[in-house]
């Protein structure tokens, strides 16, 4: 089976051209982005899920391992969040470490069953397991608040031990994300662009022949799991704080589908940089369509249709295309 | 306390339901290595047609359309049994027309596409129809309840159940029964043996796929009595489905009934003794299951996998 | 319009932080210019679903809302000033609720937002217009919780809740049915706070729980449930299950004809949920707020302004969602009449403790918004399958009537904690 996945890992520096480009956006988006008639909000959201879609993309793109049930370890991060405000205390560095680690854990316990597993069946996997969070997160009503979410989670203010920040106002906040954001990209390019990198591709190309050079496969893909994991707890922690509750939908396979369908869609399988592509893409699309008229829905199927019929690379296949033989970054 | 046996008996008719449910989806996912994520939309669709062709909407106010409202109402609901899901299976066509660029790429495009058709369909489905519940008329001979064992059981429900059963014969026949079924079998794995045997790989897809959304649209007409029938009712069906497929192996016919009707009896005994535990049982078995077996209870290899 | 998204978002600063409240203005702090024209249009967001579960009663939520804010511009508008309203699907998703409330907010300059079906999205939203003290009229999401744990200073609620209909129904039952009792319950927060009151009710007027089946959300197939039912045989079953789960629940109950015996009482039965349907799926005694065939004066004459308003709508007669939605909306543009000003901290107070007479709300007894609870208190209908239907739209049956009083939710008062006024940031919409 011919997998589109072509994403190689080049090494040498995260300063590239496309790097500058995109922290420039990031740095920039509150002076432009009420401007070209969007609104602070949509970009917080917009950068939480770039986070989230870079992080499952270590993942789908560069291990090929499809996981349908990624919004588990989002919504595990925004409860974990939420939960450390409301029963341990207001702190927005313990909140974050607390989403963290509970997403790790959730995805470290996870990967532990699905790192054996390969194709079709690791996804149906992650959705049976998405599903059980999903699930959970209704049930344990008492603790998560139910289908009505956890609510009233604050911002807490930044302490920065010279000056504290309140977030509570959308810019501030928005600063604060993608501060978090333009620290942890240039990691994960890091990660995929080091041996560890050639390693999750040489799986990916091919599993077995990875084995009898002599790498324990399963381990690169548990660990995998695990970031990705990881850092979808960042993300859902970051959410949580957006959003001011959590909420179990984003947790529900419909939303999984959906951070698919983003980082297809923005050509994820054959650039680092096609989550974020897609991301945008989505929310921009969404929001304006969704002003314009009621049935957006059939409008957006129809585009994602006609998009993945005629040019299955995804957006930033585009640019793939047109520039064959080049090094992507 | 309570008498186990009448829940046996529910959790046997249930899985029968989500053997149907999942026959359609198990084929193209067998057959055609695609996972058909507008099977929900196109068992929508096809309760949606089925529900037009019993009211005689498309000729409402014409000669034809008095004469046909005027027919029996077992006579219009047998019909809309069998056009309800031919004209899902049409719907089907047009999708794997769409389809097309997508194969020999990964699984994953198969996928997507059809997660976008999804949405499409149902949309058009409330331009076509409204987005309020309605209702599809069954006729009296199979409507209403009978007693047994001094309790209350549905006729309806037994009726779907034989269906269940009839439909799930006729296509193990096709397959193995009939010359088509080899060139079925043969399908997306062996294009040279289907052409060797004198057929055209192109128009086997078409047909295929055409008759797992048929058999989609038919699940529908016969569900849709008891849930009840909404633009997003497709919603629920798609993920017993995937359980289905999941436990009972890729690729793997009796798998998949033989997980159905594991799938219901869990669902209907945990309903008698930890209601509330019900659907998150099917998830407990899947992970039990695949725990034990990578590839369910009875998969083989497939390209799936890779 | 990015301009004046500009000026929005400054005067929201400058009014949070009159408020008492520390917020960083970003590069905006300078801005603080807020055009007071009169011949600027009043905008009113509705945040109702058009996609997903509740789709089809976002609809009619939010034609009800639409024919209120086009009679009142029928008649000059409302302070002179033209009422605008946009729409934003919220999804049924209450974290697309909360992006909705945002954009409403700091982008379309929605002064007041109207329209919930789902008790998910109106927290949601509510949550958001508490944040920056925009009036948030709650239409139609009839969870407890809603004028109580999870009440807002800027959220008014319009619909009866679970503890009202239970009240209307559990001692008229007993009475009528028998004291044995099960409950089948949804296995999440409506259900359980649903099946709490009427727990405590029985308690209070001699009933027994037998047992209490807890059905997971999402279930298709109640058979087992049903079953068990047949098995304990008790009295009267008492339903909290709702959305689609229960709209294949009475699918299952009428064709297995337990329909009366034992007998039901289902919490309350949306309009649009049942509209078109075969009456046997209307089974046992449900409450609702409204009816369009209620004999009072001024209900024919609605009727006919919603005909002449939705020619082509199939749902040819208002229901209770229409209402609401209706009624909130009006009652809403009347009060910013009243108080003379957009200023949404007067128009609060012109909300709280608003008497709506009878008349005007088209209802039995006199309504009231809770000053507490910012639940209006307002006449529970109980109707069941009518027996005897003049035409088709003519499903209900109502059998009693019981005024705001006798069925108050009293445990609101204590759970619900408004927000102060001085903490709510207060601003000319």
């Amino acid at each position: 089976m011919i997998t589109l996945s072509d994403l190689s890992a080049k090494g040498g520096s995260p300063v590239t051209w496309p790097m500058g480009l995109f922290l420039l956006g990031l740095a920039t988006a509150p002076f432009w982005l009420a401007p070209i008639g969007l609104y602070q909000y949509l970009g917080i959201e917009i950068a939480i899920w770039i986070l989230f879609a870079m992080g499952f993309n270590l993942l789908f793109g560069y291990m090929g391992l499809h996981s349908f049930g990624h919004g588990a370890y989002l919504g595990v991060g925004a409860y974990a969040f939420g939960l450390f405000q409301l029963h341990v205390g207001t702190s927005l560095w313990g909140g974050l470490l607390a989403a963290v680690l509970a997403a790790t854990v959730a995805g470290a316990v996870v990967g532990l069953f699905l790192s054996h597993r390969r194709g079709i069946y690791f996804a149906l996997l992650t959705i049976g397991f998405g599903q059980v969070f999903w699930f959970s997160a209704i049930k344990l009503h008492s603790v998560t608040g139910g289908e009505d979410g956890l609510l009233g989670i604050p911002r807490p203010p930044l302490e920065l031990g010279f000056a504290s920040v309140d977030l509570n106002d959308n810019a501030a906040f928005y600063w604060f994300v993608a501060a978090l954001v333009a620290l942890v990209v240039p990691l994960l390019w890091r990660l995929v662009n080091a041996p560890f990198g050639r390693v999750l591709q040489a799986i990916r190309q091919n599993e077995l022949r990875a084995r009898f050079i002599g790498y324990e496969v399963w381990r690169f893909k548990w660990a995998t799991f695990t970031i990705s994991a990881a850092t979808a707890g960042l993300a859902g922690g970051l959410f949580a704080m957006a959003q001011e509750s959590a909420y179990p939908d984003v947790m529900s396979l419909h939303q999984s589908g959906l951070i698919v369908m983003m980082v297809l869609v923005g050509g994820g399988l054959v650039s680092f940089w096609g989550p974020v592509l897609g991301v945008i893409l989505y929310f921009i699309a969404r929001d304006v369509l969704g002003g314009l008229t009621e049935t957006w829905l059939l409008w957006y199927g129809l585009m994602f249709v006609v998009m993945v019929m005629v040019r299955p690379e995804g957006l930033a296949g585009l640019f793939h295309v047109l520039r064959p033989g080049k090094g992507r970054a | 306390m309570l008498n186990l046996v009448p829940h046996l008996v529910n959790g046997l008719t249930l899985g029968l339901l989500f053997a149907l449910i999942a026959l359609g989806f198990t084929l193209i996912v067998g057959v055609m290595e695609v996972i058909n994520l507008a099977h929900g939309s196109l068992f929508a669709l096809g309760a949606y047609f089925a529900l037009s062709t019993i009211g005689g909407d498309w000729f409402a106010g014409t000669g034809f359309g008095v004469w046909w409202q005027g027919l029996p109402l077992w006579t219009r609901y047998v019909l809309a049994l069998a056009i309800g899901p031919i004209l899902a299976g049409a719907a089907g066509m047009v999708l794997e027309f769409c389809l097309r660029p997508a194969y020999g790429k990964a699984p994953l495009y198969g996928l997507l596409l059809t997660f976008g058709a999804a949405l499409v369909i149902e949309e058009l489905i409330r331009l076509g129809w409204g987005t309020g519940e309605q209702h599809l008329e069954v006729p009296q001979a199979i409507n209403g309840a009978f007693f047994m064992g001094g309790l209350i059981f549905s006729k309806y429900k037994f009726f779907a159940a034989g269906f269940a059963i009839l439909a799930i014969l006729a296509v193990w026949l096709l397959l193995e029964r009939t010359p088509y079924g080899a060139v079925i079998k043969a399908g997306a794995h062996d294009s040279e043996m289907v052409r060797a045997l004198g057929y055209d790989l192109a128009t086997l897809r078409l047909l295929v796929f055409g008759l797992g959304a048929a058999l989609a649209g038919l699940a529908g007409v016969v569900m849709v009595p008891i849930w009840g029938l909404r633009p997003h009712v497709g919603i629920d069906v798609v993920i017993p489905a995937f359980l289905i497929i999941a436990i009972g192996g890729v690729g793997s016919f009796w798998g998949a009934v033989l997980a159905s009707l594991l799938v219901g009896l869990a669902v209907g005994v945990t309903g008698a003794y930890a209601p509330a535990w019900a659907t998150m049982s099917m998830y407990i078995l899947l992970i039990l299951i695949l725990g034990l077996r990578a590839r369910g209870l009875l998969g083989r290899k497939s390209a799936l996998e890779s | 319009m990015a301009r004046s998204t500009l000026t929005r978002r400054g005067l929201l600063g400058t009014t949070a932080a009159a408020g008492g409240l520390s917020v960083v203005n970003g590069p905006w702090r300078h801005n603080r210019v807020w055009a007071q024209a009169t011949d600027k249009p009043i905008r009113i967001g509705l945040t109702s679903d058009a996609s997903g579960q509740y789709a089809n009663s976002g609809a009619s939520d939010r034609r009800g809302m639409i024919m209120a804010i086009d009679e009142a511009n029928a008649r000059g508008g409302v302070l002179g000033r033209k009422v605008e309203h946009i729409h934003l699907d919220t999804e049924t998703t209450p974290a697309t609720g909360s992006r909705v409330a945002e954009r409403m907010i700091t982008r379309e300059e929605c002064g007041f937002l109207v329209g919930a079906v789902s008790s998910g999205v109106a927290n949601a939203i509510s949550q958001v217009a508490q944040k920056y003290g925009v009036i948030y009229m709650n239409t139609n999401s009839s969870s407890p919780s809603e004028s109580g744990e999870n009440c807002h200073r800027v959220k008014f609620v319009w619909d009866g809740n679970g503890t009202n209909f239970a009240k209307a129904a559990v001692k008229n039952s007993i009475d009528r049915f028998g004291k044995n009792w099960l409950l089948l319950t949804n296995d999440y927060v409506w259900g359980h706070e649903t099946a709490a009151s009427t727990r405590a009710l029985l308690a209070e007027y001699g009933g027994e729980v037998a047992d209490e089946i807890l059905v997971p959300q999402g279930t298709r197939d109640f058979s087992a449930a049903l079953l068990s039912i047949q098995q304990a045989n008790p009295d009267v079953v008492a339903a909290a299950v709702g959305g689609d789960d229960q709209k294949a629940l009475r699918q299952q109950v009428a064709q297995l004809g337990m329909g009366s015996k034992p007998a039901w009482i289902n919490n309350q039965q949306d309009w649009p949920d049942v509209y078109g349907l075969p009456l046997d799926n209307l089974f046992g005694v449900f409450g609702t707020t409204w009816y369009y065939k209620l004999d009072l004066p001024g209900v024919a004459e609605f009727v006919q302004r919603y005909q002449a308003a939705y020619p082509d709508t199939s749902m040819r007669v208002p229901g209770n969602v229409f209402y609401n939605g209706y009624m909130a909306t009006r009652e809403l543009l009347a009060a910013i009449e009243r108080a003379g000003t957009t200023n949404n901290i007067a128009v609060i107070k012109e909300l709280e403790g608003l008497q709506m007479s009878a008349e005007s709300r088209m209802q039995t007894y006199d309504a009231m918004i809770d000053p507490v609870t910012h639940q209006v208190q307002q006449t529970i209908y109980l109707a069941t399958a009518n027996s005897a239907p003049v035409d088709e739209n003519d499903m209900f049956e109502i059998l009693t009537e019981s005024p705001p009083d006798a069925v108050r939710d009293t445990s609101a008062d204590a759970a619900c904690k408004l927000e102060s006024y001085e903490d709510t940031p207060s601003f000319d919409a």
